[in-house]
């Protein structure tokens, strides 16, 4: 048997055809206008699952280069502290020699010594220098000054370590151990700098042969191995700086590319998707004007 | 036998009275084409008894013979197909289940706000951004507040969802109470069939055809259906009994009711509303997801926060984890360094570290979850709805009333009653002829 069609079977295949057109248009209307093919996750549950990742590491980027330009700013003060002591101390060995000169008489040595002394203030200064309000040469106590000013030259920090995050499970330590080239002074005799610098000074006033030896021969060869392990710090200050560097470009590449992912998962295409509209439009239109045309004739029309 | 004069009369009045009743039916058809439910009636004429009569007698003796009276009209049977019936109900079951869990999934899914801004994904990748943003200023008090605010807006966030969660679950059970309760809608129904049954039982008693209320009792089957599984049983008397879910006793026996029972898995709309609600079910399972994220998480940040002998940063009551969660210290207490010192930043950093961790793919996997079952909901829907087209399209195909197919047989039953009306006609102009006119000669 043939199957029967009534009006009733007709209206209702019409009805449900122009339905279905109009929800395939309101859902790609939905994703022109929100310009996101993802909106709510049963759109697309492993897509939203991978967005919510991609989210994640995106903002994880975001946070490493601030990270990053934290860590480039303690890091630049640092340079600046350590270049600055290197050229106190520089000076401080230029007066070394000169004080060394049996030429030269007491009276002249006694100033050279007060020299020595006012440097080594200025070193301990460096040392004291701040970044964003904290002691960046006091270990984790960034809220203690590392050294009085005056005779006493105990170290007040500790020698933790401040690390910054740049990647995802990298960490770079960025303090330098000031203890490790000031030292605690002439008290703990650790052949640091500021022990140096206060046996420079005690042998440029004690005026004895000895003391004029030792200007010559130990301070001298004394001050030069902090003076080289100063240079030493400084390159692996400069290596941080590079690395901090080379972390900042890579972090963008990532964060580009992360966001080219992010947006190849959840951002509608945008062309595809005006095509695609343009399709559903016309179906739409030619659904209703089929619509229009079926419903009408009957044996009605036809019957005088 | 000698036949009456007027027989042939009496056979065109039996037309004219059959023509008349088709007519009638395909009115009836006509004006019931959009009414729901309706099947659409057929006359059904058959010839009626002849008359013996013996033919004229024949060398080999007399001969019996038939003489047609016309038609009688038998009944008017209604064009339905049981099997399509039952088809019909098992679909509108599934349909009726798969988009209740739809509306009450749509409700969470709409409450997750993923992927976006306000999500407690984004809240999470801002709770590990403060922690890292204060491993660079471990001494800056605003940096620790600003943990701690960040930490509190992921334990509403969580909390509110919950509460989302429950609301869901509780609209579900009060959906299923308003219709399996006293009065809701499964009783109405019931009380319906159980009236339509005592008028077709009567109807039936008496050898009338209750065409029109049958078909009323099968669109309450058919609504009924939606709600949960119906199983019918036809009685001889016309009456049906019908069971409803997994309800111990039938719903309708005879003209009586029984209802409220118990339900546990009643399918249809009711059984997705219990499923959802029920303990297990998909909400209870959601929540517990949302429980153990809720949990994980602040085991996850507490076991580094707790490392230098510091206090929890979250608490929360254990299974209850979503509802309870809370930052159980203020900015002061928040430990940066395991040392404790001030610029120290080893907790800060490794709590920072723990984004794209196994907490965030939790939650990722929560989501996903969600528009998991979301979508599966909604494909069974769009099938279900398919499947319940075919074969409504079936039942109409056998049931529905074709105005063209009406307009033919109005033509022709008008015909034939005007063709009767015609052979009355003639006849009376014969009789007439008998009558009036026979034997008067010559006038």
């Amino acid at each position: 048997m043939t199957m029967r069609v009534t009006e009733g079977m007709t209206a209702r295949t019409i009805l449900k055809d122009l339905g279905d057109a109009r929800s395939r248009l309101g859902t790609i209307q939905r994703e022109i206008s929100s310009t996101k093919r993802i909106s709510k996750p049963s759109d697309d549950p492993f897509g939203t699952g991978r967005t919510l990742q991609l989210s994640g590491e995106l903002e994880g980027f975001k946070q490493y280069k601030s990270n990053v330009d934290d860590g480039t700013g303690w890091v630049t003060a640092t340079e600046t502290a350590l270049s600055r002591i290197t050229e106190t101390l520089q000076r401080a060995r230029e007066l070394l020699v000169q004080g060394g000169n049996d030429s030269n008489g007491q009276v002249a040595r006694e100033g050279i010594a007060a020299e020595i002394e006012a440097l080594t203030e200025a070193v301990k200064q460096e040392a004291n220098v701040t970044y964003d309000g904290r002691f960046i040469f006091a270990g984790t106590e960034t809220e203690t000054r590392p050294y009085e000013l005056g005779a006493n030259d105990t170290y007040a920090g500790d020698e933790g370590t401040i690390r910054r995050v740049i990647g995802s499970g990298v960490e770079l330590p960025i303090n330098v151990n000031i203890k490790e080239l000031l030292g605690e002074g002439a008290a703990a005799e650790d052949d640091k700098l500021l022990d140096v610098l206060r046996d420079i000074a005690g042998d440029l006033r004690g005026g004895t042969e000895e003391n004029a030896e030792n200007l010559r021969g130990t301070d001298l060869s004394r001050l030069d191995e902090n003076l080289d392990e100063l240079t030493r710090v400084r390159a692996v200050v400069g290596a941080t700086t590079n690395r901090l560097a080379t972390a900042g470009t890579r972090l963008e590449q990532l964060e580009e590319a992360s966001l080219t992912q992010l947006s190849q998962v959840r951002d509608t295409d945008m062309p595809e998707a005006i095509v695609e509209y343009t399709t559903q439009q016309t179906a739409y239109e030619t659904a209703l004007r089929a619509a229009a045309h079926i419903v009408q004739p009957s044996l009605l029309d036809f019957l005088s | 036998m000698p036949v009456s004069t007027f027989t042939g009369l009496q056979t065109a009045l039996r037309g004219l009275i059959a023509q008349q009743e088709a007519l009638d039916t395909t009115s009836h058809n006509i004006a019931n084409a959009s009414t729901k439910g309706y099947s659409r009636q057929e006359v059904l004429l058959s010839a009626s008894r002849a008359l013996e009569m013996v033919t004229g007698s024949t060398e080999g003796g007399s001969q019996n013979a038939q003489l047609g009276t016309g038609v009688d009209v038998d009944g008017f049977a209604r064009a339905r197909d049981r099997f399509l019936d039952l088809q019909y109900r098992a679909q509108a079951m599934r349909l009726g289940g798969l988009a209740a869990r739809v509306q009450g999934l749509e409700t969470i899914e709409g409450a997750l706000a993923e992927p976006g801004e306000t999500g407690i994904s984004q809240e999470l990748q801002t709770f590990w951004s403060d922690w890292e943003g204060l491993a660079n200023n471990p001494e800056d008090t605003a940096s620790r507040q600003a943990v701690v605010e960040a930490g509190k807006a992921i334990a509403t966030s969580l909390a509110e969802l919950n509460g989302q969660l429950t609301d869901a679950a509780e609209v579900a059970e009060a959906q299923f109470e308003s219709i399996a309760g006293k009065g809701g809608e499964v009783e109405a129904m019931a009380n319906e069939i159980a009236l339509l049954n005592g008028a077709i039982r009567g109807a039936t008693t008496s050898g009338a055809e209750p065409n029109d209320l049958l078909d009323r009792r099968d669109l309450l089957l058919d609504e009924l259906s939606e709600l949960g599984q119906v199983s019918v049983t036809e009685n001889a008397d016309g009456t049906v009994e019908v069971g409803f879910g997994d309800a111990a006793a039938p719903l309708v026996e005879g003209t009586e009711v029984n209802w409220p029972q118990e339900l546990v898995e009643p399918k249809g709309k009711l059984g997705a509303l219990l499923e959802l609600t029920r303990a297990g079910g998909t909400i209870e399972s959601f929540r517990a997801e949302l429980n153990a994220f809720a949990e994980g998480l602040a085991d996850a940040v507490n076991a580094i926060h707790t490392e230098g002998g510091g206090p929890a940063f979250f608490a929360y009551a254990a299974g209850e984890g979503a509802a309870s969660l809370e930052v159980a210290v203020g900015a002061a207490e928040v430990q940066t360094a395991k040392d404790g010192t001030v610029g120290g930043n080893d907790i800060a950093i490794k709590i920072g570290a723990l984004r794209g961790g196994a907490v965030d793919r939790a939650y990722a996997a929560f989501v996903t979850r969600v528009g998991t079952e979301m979508v599966e909901a909604r494909n069974g829907e769009t099938n279900a709805q398919a499947l319940l087209n075919t074969v409504e399209e079936r039942r109409e195909s056998v049931s529905g009333v074709s105005l063209d197919e009406e307009m033919t047989n109005l033509t022709s039953f008008q015909r034939g009653y005007e063709a009767s009306a015609r052979a009355m006609t003639a006849l009376d102009e014969a009789l007439d002829v008998l009558i009036n006119r026979t034997g008067r000669v010559g006038l």
